[in-house]
């Protein structure tokens, strides 16, 4: 009886084999629909920030500097990989891509930081997508509604197909090289 | 008159100017309001009545002016009925009357509620704190309003929890904060006599995350499941469903067929899964790895599994208020058939290979008894009471999702050892399986097309009650909503199945093998981070001060002596 | 040549000894599916912890020197033995009780190491590794004598070769005792009772890191080596050859074999209580002084 049990024991792995994957190696590749390091598009961000204010571990931050650049940063190191983010973008700017490997002893290797250059809303004074051809942009395009003059810098040279390059070709166009230390008085 | 009248009517007659309110949204649950001279009279009368008692939540309804809360919250498994029973006590004497004397198991949610609120229970027999790390200073308590979530008050020097005296002749022998048959920081002090344990004494909730008073401060209501799930490792599903169940008993939200059959299949995906896991850890605890290996090798097949329904290894980020995130198609239906169909033959091999192995029964029989009438009178839930005798499964005792329209049987041993809860759960996994396969083929046969969440319309009505049960894999987890303003609850409430089992392990433990600890501690399959979910995020945690406190004396007079 | 002999004892067991753990790693990971590190992966270990920095976390001399004296009087217990059936040089200045002497000598610096470290699982650890060694000890004292008995000589190579003289039914039944103790001899599941893991962190191994910890496990490591020899140097002298090349690579081979039984037997038992452990090393106790009188009879 005891040594039936233990030759039952013993042939289970002539059964199964050895298991152990040659992991470093040769990782076992995703599947589909895999929740890995989400990754955003800033071609196609609006800078709604509906990721960072639906994001339950409160990882993506949000910020706006003079009412121009919204930054958009997300830390890696505390994101959970719900997928809630992905979910909840209306423009399927991000994607949870299959990278998981993800261990670092640099954080920012993880953070991704995007600046968007965006509009000044001016009922409300926050800040609305430039870079993007929607339907708000159209309607300031053809003039619609702007008072302020740096805006109608940039949009008097710009024509109704409106693309990012023109912007970068406007006087007023300067992108800041350390966003913390731009000052701007209002920040 | 259903019982639920019965019972209403009872409480009515007995208590007659100190029964306040009573109401129910659902049919199956029970919300009653009392005066809180009424509580101990109450809880006798339920008791009488053949409650289990479940767990008790402690909150501030200063929103309302009206002080400090407690509720108690009972079950009626035979009547698939659940009641909470609520008092009220001012702010400037909070104080009630304790269960604890009658009712054993509610001794640590009352101490709970001491650290946590500041409320005093009229002879409770063991006022230690229980929660809170021992250098918090007196006088701040974290569930009350106005302390932020994010306090970190100063650590305190020399500041160390006091243990009880050892019985005379023993001597003690820390298991943990870390220890290697304790996965996660929890400390026993064992009191032995050479090999023999003699007590024990638990301190624990070491792994504070300040989960409850984030989710009533911070987050809002579909944030929570995906905080929720993340209470534990293991069972995700289990605190995320419970959760939205919980909410939408509340606020009145019927969600799609099809989404319950899907958490449904989910749930049993992790019972498969935390059965495998735990059969491995308790071969692990007896020095038998290769049983280890095995049943670990058989549980990555379900991870991976998981990873295909869910986008990863863990059944997390599948529910939300309202539903599911994900469906389960065709495709992903024959994945599941396919591979609970090699996890069943790897399965019965290695029980074949071990079931009858004379060598785990000598390890396993008769250790750990604890008799039915202890079990009972513990609350033990999950698969420690089955292996008791006790018959009892939230599943079928409070149906929930779809197990209402599955066939699945309860296993239940008599053993009352550790041996017990081996078969018990070795046989839950079959039980699983069968579950699963039932889901599947409605699924594929009546439910297609059907949506898989609805949203909530419109602002969840404030101060509206929700319990609700889920069977986790190592018992019934319990969760308590009361919905409040700003798009979150005002209080929610979780309590894990380790929390009774715990309780009950310095009795377990009584009288046997040091050797033995390990699998004894292990055969409740101890959550400690379910536990411990409450209290707020302290950082330098009090893992460090108790458990070498003469080292840490030591250590702290070197350094004096440096300087 | 017979001082020789002393060194080739002495780098046979050294050279061999890591090499026979990789080889139970290995089978053990076998036996659950797993790849296993290479067989070459305990010397690597030995060599890291060797680099690694010494803690004094008992802070007293007695837990400092254990291992290093543990270490030598295994190495001193090792080139006393006759490798293959020839005495060498020390063969003049000792016998059998000077073997058993050594590894008794060298279990006890262990356990004068444990309890140094003032740990209380090191404690516990040492109190189970010293009933072990007082109920094991005279089983292994009771196969030498029986060969002593047969041979009427206490010279240790007197004692090694006796025990296969004639292979009657003392023979046989301490071969039964020898094969049930060598899981003990070999401190494995089920009867790594005093290290166990779980329960109380290795036990006397817990406070110990760098060299010292290297020296403790390659003390068990030619520990465990010096049981399975004896086992082939005992019960199977009368198959080895007279060349001492082809004598030393059988024999080699054997422990090779003796190794996989003993990670064979390990991998599928689960540890045993020190009170269940305790009950079956009286039963062998027994059984091999049966076996010594069997053997005063002549049989």
């Amino acid at each position: 009886m005891w040594l039936w049990n233990k030759i039952k024991q013993l042939t289970i792995p002539s059964r199964t084999g050895v298991v152990t994957l040659r992991y470093p190696y040769k990782p076992r590749p995703a599947p589909a629909g895999f929740r890995g390091q989400p990754v955003w598009d800033h071609t196609k961000c609006i800078g709604c920030a509906g990721c960072a204010s639906n994001c339950p571990a409160r990882t993506i931050f949000l910020r706006d500097i003079c009412q121009e650049i919204r930054i958009l940063i997300y830390d890696s190191s505390r994101c959970t990989y719900c997928g809630r983010c992905a979910d909840l973008c209306p423009e399927k700017a991000i994607t949870m891509s299959e990278n998981f490997e993800l261990a670092t002893d640099n954080r920012q290797d993880i953070t991704q930081t995007i600046e968007l250059f965006m509009m000044t809303c001016q009922r409300c004074g926050r800040c609305y997508d430039l870079e993007i051809k929607n339907a708000l942009d159209k309607l300031q395009m053809l003039g619609y509604r702007y008072d302020s003059l740096e805006v109608r810098k940039v949009i008097g040279q710009s024509t109704p197909e409106f693309e990012p390059e023109h912007l970068e070709k406007t006087a007023t166009y300067r992108r800041p090289e350390k966003l913390e230390k731009s000052s701007c008085g209002k920040d | 008159m259903s019982r639920k009248e019965e019972l209403l009517n009872l409480l009515k007659d007995k208590l007659r100017g100190k029964f306040l309110a009573g109401s129910s949204l659902e049919d199956k649950r029970l919300f009653i309001d009392i005066k809180k001279e009424a509580l101990v009279e109450t809880a006798s009368l339920l008791m009488k009545e053949g409650a289990r008692y479940q767990m008790g939540v402690g909150y501030e309804a200063k929103k309302n002016g009206q002080g400090l809360a407690m509720v108690h919250t009972f079950a009626f498994d035979a009547d698939s009925l659940l009641v909470a029973i609520r008092a009220l006590t001012t702010e400037d004497k909070p104080e009630f009357d304790s269960l604890t004397p009658f009712i054993p198991g509610a001794g640590w949610s009352e101490r709970e509620y001491i650290d946590l609120l500041g409320l005093h229970f009229k002879n409770h027999p063991n006022p230690k704190r229980l929660v809170l790390s021992d250098d918090w200073p007196e006088g701040i308590y974290p569930l009350r309003q106005d302390v932020p979530y994010d306090l970190m008050p100063p650590s305190a020097e020399e500041v160390a929890f006091r243990l009880d005296e050892a019985p005379p002749g023993s001597s003690i022998i820390p298991f943990g904060p870390f220890h290697a048959c304790l996965h996660e920081p929890a400390h026993f002090a064992v009191y032995v006599d050479g090999e023999e344990i003699k007590g024990c004494e638990y301190r624990g909730f070491m792994v504070h995350r300040g989960i409850e008073k984030l989710a009533a401060t911070e987050l809002t209501y579909n944030e929570i499941p995906f905080v929720a799930e993340r209470i534990c490792g293991i069972c995700g599903s289990v605190h995320s469903v419970n959760y939205a169940q919980a909410v939408e008993a509340a606020s009145g939200l019927k969600i799609p067929r099809r989404a319950e059959f899907i958490r449904t299949i989910m749930l049993e995906i992790e019972r498969l899964h935390s059965h495998l896991m735990w059969l491995g850890v308790a071969g692990h605890l007896i020095g038998f790895d290769t049983v280890f290996m095995q049943a670990w090798r058989i549980r990555e097949k379900i991870m991976w599994l998981a990873e295909s329904l869910t986008g990863n290894r863990k059944t997390y980020g599948m529910v939300i208020v309202g539903g599911v995130r994900r469906d389960i198609d065709l495709t992903k239906a024959d994945l599941i058939k396919k591979t609970l169909s090699e996890v069943e033959k790897d399965m019965l091999a290695l029980e074949k290979a071990i079931i009858k192995d004379k060598a785990i029964h000598r390890r396993t029989k008769g250790v750990g008894y604890l008799s039915r009438e202890k079990a009972v009178e513990w609350n033990l839930v999950g698969p420690v009471a089955r292996a008791r005798g006790l018959d009892m499964d939230a599943r079928r005792d409070h149906r929930y999702a779809a197990y209402d329209e599955v066939k699945f049987d309860v296993v239940v041993a008599d053993s009352g050892d550790v041996w017990g809860t081996l078969v018990v759960r070795i046989k839950e996994i079959y039980e699983a399986i069968k579950i699963i396969h039932q889901c599947l083929g409605k699924l594929a046969s009546e439910l297609q097309g059907s949506p898989l969440a609805i949203e909530i319309e419109g602002p969840v009505p404030a101060g509206q009650q929700g319990l609700s049960v889920v069977e986790a894999p190592r018992g019934e987890a319990v969760h308590y909503v009361l919905t409040g303003d700003d798009n979150r609850p005002e209080r929610w409430r979780v309590r894990a199945p380790t929390y009774p089992n715990l309780q009950a392990v310095p009795d377990m433990l009584l009288n046997n093998k040091l050797a033995d600890f390990p699998i004894i501690v292990g055969s409740i399959d101890p959550c400690i981070s379910c536990t411990d979910r409450v209290a707020v995020i302290d950082r330098k945690t009090a893992a460090d001060r108790i458990l070498s406190r003469q080292e840490l004396e030591k250590l702290s007079r070197e350094v004096r002596s440096k300087t | 040549m017979k001082v020789v002999a002393v060194f080739v004892n002495l780098i046979y067991f050294l050279l061999l000894a890591p090499f026979l753990e990789g080889v139970m790693r290995k089978l053990t990971a076998w036996i659950q599916s797993r790849k296993g590190p290479p067989l070459y992966q305990p010397y690597l270990d030995l060599l890291k912890l060797l680099g690694k920095e010494n803690l004094n976390s008992g802070g007293n001399w007695a837990f400092r020197l254990a291992p290093i004296l543990s270490f030598s009087s295994m190495l001193a217990a090792i080139a006393l033995i006759p490798l293959t059936g020839q005495a060498n040089i020390l063969a003049h200045s000792s016998d059998l009780m000077t073997l058993i002497y050594f590894l008794t000598l060298s279990g006890f610096c262990l356990l004068v190491g444990a309890l140094g470290s003032g740990n209380p699982f090191a404690a516990v650890g040492a109190s189970r590794e010293m009933m072990t060694t007082v109920m094991l000890e005279p089983v292994l004292a009771m196969l030498l004598i029986l060969g002593t008995v047969r041979i009427g000589n206490f010279s240790l190579s007197a004692a090694v070769s006796g025990v296969a003289v004639s292979r009657g039914g003392s023979y046989f039944l301490m071969l039964v005792v020898y094969l049930l103790a060598l899981q003990a001899f070999a401190a494995r599941q089920p009867f790594d009772i005093a290290e166990a893991e779980v329960e109380i962190l290795e036990g006397p191994y817990m406070e110990y890191s760098g060299p010292n910890y290297a020296l403790l496990r390659y003390t068990l490591n030619l520990k465990r080596m010096f049981y399975a020899w004896l086992l082939v140097s005992c019960f199977l002298s009368f198959i080895l050859p007279a060349n001492f090349l082809f004598s030393l690579l059988l024999q080699t081979v054997l422990i090779i074999v003796v190794f996989v039984l003993i990670s064979l037997i390990g991998a599928t038992h689960p540890r045993f209580r020190i009170d269940q452990a305790l009950k079956y090393y009286a039963l062998l106790l027994i059984l091999a002084l049966i076996a010594v009188g069997l053997a005063v009879k002549g049989w």
